[in-house]
């Protein structure tokens, strides 16, 4: 009876775990599912803005043009012959992805239009031209 | 002595549960992992087409649709006409409204600013027209 009661003492000493591990499982388990493995450029871009710019879903893969022209991905300067290669790899890795092409409101249009020939050419489906939501006009 | 060695298989049946502890460090790293790497992207954009694409639409670059010019100095010119920027949406409008179901080509001139471009294609959404391509030329 003694050593009983001795024991119960011993195991009551520390704090119980299980629901600290459900809960630290359950955080787990949602920032495994809502991380997303986002292609971010690396530099900063000053988008044009636009009223009626939508949300983009799963735009994770981003190409950004900067103002005098130089194309970035993956936080790399890519020449515009070697994208279609960088492109294809990524479209490969994560073929979910859609494109959002993060052009600085300076940049030419021609820049863009072949990085959109690029992406298209590759494959993926779903592109669109990047804006900050905003007044536009 | 024999109290002891009770106390002992008693310490053993202590430990019928597995030990939480380990995996419990493990799992904390893993979340700290994933929340460290967690980016929530937000990124706004408008969807345009361009000839030859894939998605690219029947309506628009076929026969009959409107054609809105960029020149590169930004002048927009619609039906051989220039038009403000801003007076885009209603250009669009009453055009949409004289032929609907046709969709809006954009030709912008390769050294026309992409500004320009995202502010005619938002004129344009305005002006209650989604089906548009991107077009390139001279």
């Amino acid at each position: 009876m003694q050593s009983r009661q001795h024991s119960a003492e011993s195991e009551d000493h520390g704090i119980d775990l299980a629901p600290m591990l459900d809960f630290v499982l359950n955080l787990l388990i949602f920032f495994i599912i809502t991380t997303s493995f986002v292609k971010d450029p690396g530099v900063s871009i000053s988008r044009a803005q636009a009223a009626t710019a939508e949300h983009r879903a799963n735009g994770n893969l981003l190409v950004a043009i900067r103002e005098n022209n130089e194309i970035w991905i993956d936080r790399k300067r890519v020449d515009i012959r070697e994208l279609r290669a960088i492109l294809e790899r990524l479209h490969i890795e994560r073929p979910d992805d859609a494109a959002v092409i993060v052009a600085d409101k300076a940049s030419r249009a021609g820049v863009v239009a072949q990085v959109m020939d690029e992406v298209q050419m590759v494959g993926i489906k779903d592109v669109s031209i990047a804006a900050a939501p905003g007044e536009g006009g | 002595m024999r109290l002891k060695r009770h106390g002992s298989t008693e310490h053993g049946e202590s430990s019928h549960g597995i030990d939480l502890a380990p995996m419990l460090d493990f799992v904390l790293n893993l979340l700290i992992f994933f929340i460290i790497t967690a980016v929530f992207v937000k990124e706004f954009g408008l969807q345009v087409s361009r000839p030859g694409g894939q998605v690219q639409t029947s309506a628009a670059a076929g026969e009959g649709s409107t054609a809105i010019r960029i020149l590169p100095g930004g002048e927009v010119f619609i039906d051989e006409r220039i038009v403000d920027v801003r007076a885009v949406s209603a250009n669009i409008e009453r055009i949409h409204a004289v032929t609907p179901s046709k969709g809006v080509l954009i030709i912008a001139d390769q050294e026309s600013a992409t500004g320009v471009l995202i502010q005619v294609v938002d004129q344009i959404h305005l002006g209650g027209v989604y089906d548009i391509t991107f077009a390139t030329g001279r």
